[in-house]
């Protein structure tokens, strides 16, 4: 059987900061510390995430001088759904994230239009 | 953009050059790294301390060299494999030089001092470092650096099987060479040999080991040069690789 993707406990980790508060862009180096996780751990994440659309990131001129611009990041309608549907199932116990339990939950994940996902990252 | 810049004047060094390294890794000789990399650079300023900005360099390799293989994947098709190959030849190459010359290393025999072990022009390994976790033992074939100016020219290597070890009591008669009592070897032409042997007796010393050639003849070894410093020897022979047969 395929793995499920976006399981991990460390994906589940950035989801639950990212969740925190969904409409705000998030920097790199917060999330690291929010999560503690490396930032060899944390940035392959954020870019299969934003790979899959699950991501959207942008570049925020930074406030102090002579710095460059921050990458900031977010998650798209379909990331929040996920990420909404892979903490409840983390936080439903270990039992239900293993063997055939979290395909069915997979497949609840609702599928989002591609113009709603446009919408949410221009708002 | 002045790069320097990023990281304050009262980073220490080790967060400096961490900063330095990260850069080079992410941007290589490009103006802009790739998004990833650019990114993890970006936060770097945010970390504190030299441990953290460390882990955080650490990390940003990873990416960046992620980042270096998607973009690899990219690239035609023959140019990834010519640049396997290249890769690939490369380091192939060093480490059989590395190799060759530090660890076991092809030899070829000058002289005829070890037949018929060793002929002339044979080829065979040398093990340069195994030999030294092992240590030596009698009848190991080992190759010795001499330094004698009154009777080698120059520093020269031999080859010569070892017969002595420290504590052993060597001597010769008639021809003979004895260890303990009991000869181990013997001259095969009675007579005249074109090097004159007056081996005295001894004990072979601390750290020392005695060394003979197999064809005792026309061998030069430790009968003349006496017990030779385990220092100076440089490796053991391991098996012979030319010819395979006879």
């Amino acid at each position: 059987m395929p793995r499920i993707p976006h399981t991990s406990p460390q994906t589940v980790r950035l989801f639950e900061a990212l969740l925190a508060d969904p409409r705000q862009w998030r920097y790199g180096y917060d999330l690291s510390r929010e999560t503690g996780l490396a930032s060899g751990t944390l940035y392959p994440i954020l870019m299969r995430l934003s790979d899959q659309s699950l991501l959207e990131t942008t570049w925020e001129p930074s406030d102090a001088p002579g710095r460059p611009p921050r990458h900031t990041y977010r998650l798209t309608p379909d990331g929040l759904a996920l990420a909404e549907t892979r903490l409840a199932a983390r936080n439903a116990g270990p039992a239900s994230s293993t063997g055939s339990a979290p395909s069915t939950v997979s497949a609840k994940v609702p599928r989002l239009s591609a113009r709603t996902r446009t919408a949410g990252g221009a708002a | 953009m002045n790069a320097s810049k990023l990281v304050s004047d009262r980073d220490g060094l080790a967060r400096r050059i961490a900063y330095r390294v990260l850069l080079v890794a992410v941007r290589g000789r490009r103006r802009r790294g790739g998004d990833w990399g650019e990114a993890v650079l970006a936060e770097f300023p945010e970390t504190r301390g030299t441990g953290a900005g460390m882990r955080w360099m650490v990390g940003g390799l990873r990416v960046a060299w992620r980042e270096r293989r998607a973009r690899v994947r990219q690239l035609p098709r023959y140019q990834r494999i010519g640049r396997r190959f290249a890769f690939t030849a490369l380091t192939g190459g060093l480490a059989a030089f590395l190799l060759g010359q530090f660890v076991l290393t092809p030899t070829y025999m000058p002289s005829g001092s070890m037949e018929p072990t060793l002929r002339i022009g044979d080829r065979y390994l040398v093990d340069k470092v195994a030999f030294r976790m092992t240590g030596i033992h009698r009848n190991d074939i080992v190759t010795v650096e001499v330094r004698q100016p009154d009777l080698t020219p120059e520093s020269r290597r031999f080859v010569k099987r070892v017969v002595g070890l420290p504590g052993d009591t060597l001597t010769c008669r008639d021809g003979a060479v004895l260890r303990n009592g009991t000869v181990i070897a013997r001259r095969r032409v009675d007579g005249d040999s074109s090097i004159p042997v007056s081996c005295e007796e001894i004990t072979v010393p601390k750290d020392h080991v005695y060394v003979l050639g197999d064809f005792l003849d026309v061998s030069l070894d430790s009968r003349q040069l006496g017990p030779i410093p385990q220092k100076d020897v440089v490796g053991r022979v391991v098996a012979r690789i030319w010819p395979t047969i006879g």
